[in-house]
């Protein structure tokens, strides 16, 4: 079962029922996972169609031994070389 | 042995020339397969193909640091500076990107050789070496599931997949027997601790990838290894290659960029 | 023409706008929808919604997804070329995050109804835009660096409103899009500052590129709002919160001291600061350039069509293979490590 909690959010896996079909998975899942809290939108995927990594492949998977610094935002340090090339050469802007 | 500086001029040598031809195979490949992004047969395959050239990239960056700490110079003059003749890469990845089949076919005989010369790394006397092995083969990991399920897929669903990837394995073999050549200085390195000898290394690889190619209803051809690469003895590829991966660097136009 | 499937229906989407729909039934929907809207909320694709509502998103989507995929091909094609490790593996990054966002893009469009195949189909048969700026070419590396600063620093100012829309699928690709564009305008500013503060050769290596970008990039936007047809209903709502010309002068703003601050020029006579307004004063692109090159006559629209469906004719057995396994039933589970979940 996937639950939207509230509009414009992304629908997140919150368990599962037995169920012989969707739509009775649909209508026990109802109340076992929304009898509180909120939702305005509730999917039924069967569980055999969600085919997953283990637990302990995930270090080995997800997380990359190596430098992947140059893939972030945070990887450059741009602004300091600028600074230092206007002083250089008195740069500045025109009317600003 | 873990202080390169304690290393015995001729070791160092040895062990250096093992270390270029790793790091000269895994740079040419992730060029290689970079010339997918963009032009790949599937949205999501372009992207996954995209991640394993950044891999080999950042695993021939690897090596050639290693290099560095054994007095090479640094890993973009390493790269860009060389010519053909100095590089000691199998000819396996200079060959040209040719169609997905051959794209597959090569990542995943590369990928395998790479598992199985990691996993006898990781137990290198050379420290330094054991430690580097050991983070990349966690890598790869991934690479082999992706290259196996290509094979797997691809290899008989039909008439004209098995044709594409029979004529990839037929072209990639002997060039990937290649990847076994042993770099000069084997012996020593043998002596010494730093890896076993290629031809154990191929007959490990052997025994993981014949089944898998079987299983997907591919013949593997038999064929003479085609060697030269790690001395330096290349196919005409490779200087177009090189041609396009150095034209900016070597421009003149500027030295930093 | 596209289909779409609802409540397990084929409906085909119109190309024009579609005749107005009437009665108090809709209404009554119209306004519980526009209220929503109003409200700042968003609408989920199981939600009624005007036909017109549809169609614009389907378009739109559509149009950005295909800017994305044949936005790699001007950068793809220096990836060969980087002149360091480091600015390979970086190009390399950027590429393949345009690939993906075209993935994300393609994604939210199906929610609306149409598949990513029809959507494919209609550009390669010269049915769909995609956006101008990706029709000029790439000459030189610093190429690379001045559509990382300029044409990505242009994209991210439109999808940062984009981003604030009405359509939750629209809205929460935009979302992960957005925080991955930062990375391309630091990677191209990176790349752009390396040449500005270069020798005198990369210096002039990046001035040509600015001269070359820089129009593009205002074109980016799209026509001026006088001209723009869509934009009334667009902003109704709330597919778009911005017009072109707001969007337009933002960017400008932001931008163009960003490169004159590092003694570049920019190729407009008439751009200046206006302190009154607090705002850059600038010259429009050539409009009837931008008609043109929207119609197909830019310098590299029947390259970039040629490479898309050269890929796309090449890859075909591939996904026919991929097609013809599945249908099998024998693609299994890999090696089988991976076994199902047991959520």
């Amino acid at each position: 079962m996937f639950l939207q909690e509230k509009r414009g959010e992304p629908h997140v896996h919150v368990g599962a029922v037995h169920a012989p079909d969707p739509e009775m998975a649909f209508i026990l899942a109802k109340e076992q996972f929304v009898r509180r809290g909120r939702c305005v939108s509730l999917w039924v995927v069967p569980a055999e169609a969600i085919y997953a990594s283990r637990a302990e492949d995930a270090e080995e998977l997800f997380s990359s031994a190596l430098e992947k610094e140059y893939r972030e935002p945070r990887g450059f340090r741009v602004a300091e070389r600028v600074r230092r090339w206007m002083e250089r050469h008195g740069e500045s802007l025109p009317d600003a | 042995m873990g202080n390169p500086s304690q290393m015995p001029e001729p070791l160092r040598e040895a062990v250096g020339s093992l270390l270029l031809a790793m790091a000269d195979d895994e740079v040419l490949l992730g060029h290689r397969d970079s010339e997918w992004v963009g032009h790949a047969p599937i949205l999501e395959a372009d992207i996954a193909i995209a991640s394993i050239a950044q891999d080999e990239i950042g695993h021939a960056i690897l090596w050639y640091s290693l290099l560095q700490e054994l007095g090479w110079p640094d890993p973009d003059r390493m790269a860009y500076f060389r010519d053909p003749p100095e590089f000691r890469n199998a000819t396996l990845v200079e060959l040209p990107r040719g169609d997905w089949a051959f794209t597959a076919v090569r990542q995943f005989l590369f990928d395998f050789a790479e598992k199985v010369r990691l996993e006898a790394l990781m137990a290198s006397a050379w420290a330094p070496l054991a430690e580097a092995a050991a983070k990349v083969r966690r890598e790869e990991t991934y690479h082999l599931m992706h290259s196996r399920a290509w094979i797997a897929r691809l290899g008989d669903a039909t008439e004209e997949s098995h044709r594409r990837m029979q004529a990839a394995l037929d072209l990639a073999w002997p060039h990937a027997l290649g990847l076994f050549e042993p770099a000069p200085g084997e012996a020593l390195r043998v002596a010494e601790g730093i890896q076993p000898p290629e031809v154990e290394l191929r007959a490990r690889w052997e025994a993981e990838v014949r089944p898998i190619l079987e299983a997907a209803s591919l013949v593997i051809p038999e064929a003479e290894p085609i060697y030269g690469g790690r001395t330096g003895r290349h196919t005409e590829h490779l200087a177009s290659l090189l041609a396009d991966f150095q034209m900016v660097a070597r421009s003149g136009l500027g030295e930093t960029w | 023409m596209f289909t779409y499937r609802i409540h397990g229906q084929t409906v085909p989407v119109p190309e024009q706008a579609p005749p107005p729909q009437e009665g108090p039934e809709y209404a009554d929907r119209l306004a519980e929808f526009e209220a929503r809207i109003a409200r700042g909320e968003k609408i989920e694709p199981t939600d009624w919604m005007p036909e017109e509502y549809r169609r614009q998103l389907i378009r739109m989507i559509s149009q950005h997804a295909h800017s994305e995929i044949v936005g790699m091909l001007p950068e793809g094609q220096w990836i060969p070329h980087a002149p360091t490790l480091r600015r390979k593996l970086i190009l390399i990054a950027k590429v393949q995050d345009e690939g993906g966002h075209g993935q994300l893009l393609y994604r939210a469009a199906e929610t609306l109804g149409v598949t990513r195949e029809e959507m494919i189909e209609a550009f390669l048969a010269g049915k769909a835009k995609y956006s101008v700026v990706f029709n000029y070419p790439a000459l030189t590396w610093a190429d690379v660096a001045a559509i990382g600063l300029l044409i990505d620093g242009a994209a991210v100012v439109n999808q940062l409103m984009l981003a604030q829309g009405s359509y939750g699928p629209y809205a929460r690709a935009m979302k992960r899009i957005c925080y991955e564009e930062s990375f391309h305008i630091k990677q191209g500013y990176d790349a752009f500052v390396a040449l500005a503060t270069g020798t005198p050769a990369q210096r002039q290596m990046i001035q040509e590129a600015v001269n070359r970008w820089w129009y593009p990039a205002l074109m980016l936007f799209g026509p001026p709002d006088r001209d723009s047809v869509h934009t009334p209903t667009l902003l109704r709502w709330r597919i778009k919160t911005k017009t072109n010309d707001e969007l337009r002068q933002e960017f400008v703003d932001q931008y163009a001291p960003m490169v004159l601050r590092l003694g570049l020029t920019i190729p407009d006579p008439n751009l200046r600061y206006d302190p009154e307004a607090g705002h850059w004063r600038f010259s429009e692109p050539d409009w009837e350039e931008f008609w043109r090159v929207i119609k197909g006559n830019g310098p590299c629209n029947a390259e970039r069509m040629a490479a898309r469906r050269r890929a796309h004719e090449e890859g075909r057995w591939v996904r026919e293979a991929l097609a013809a396994k599945a249908a099998r039933g024998t693609n299994g589970g890999g090696n089988g490590r991976y076994a199902m979940a047991s959520v």
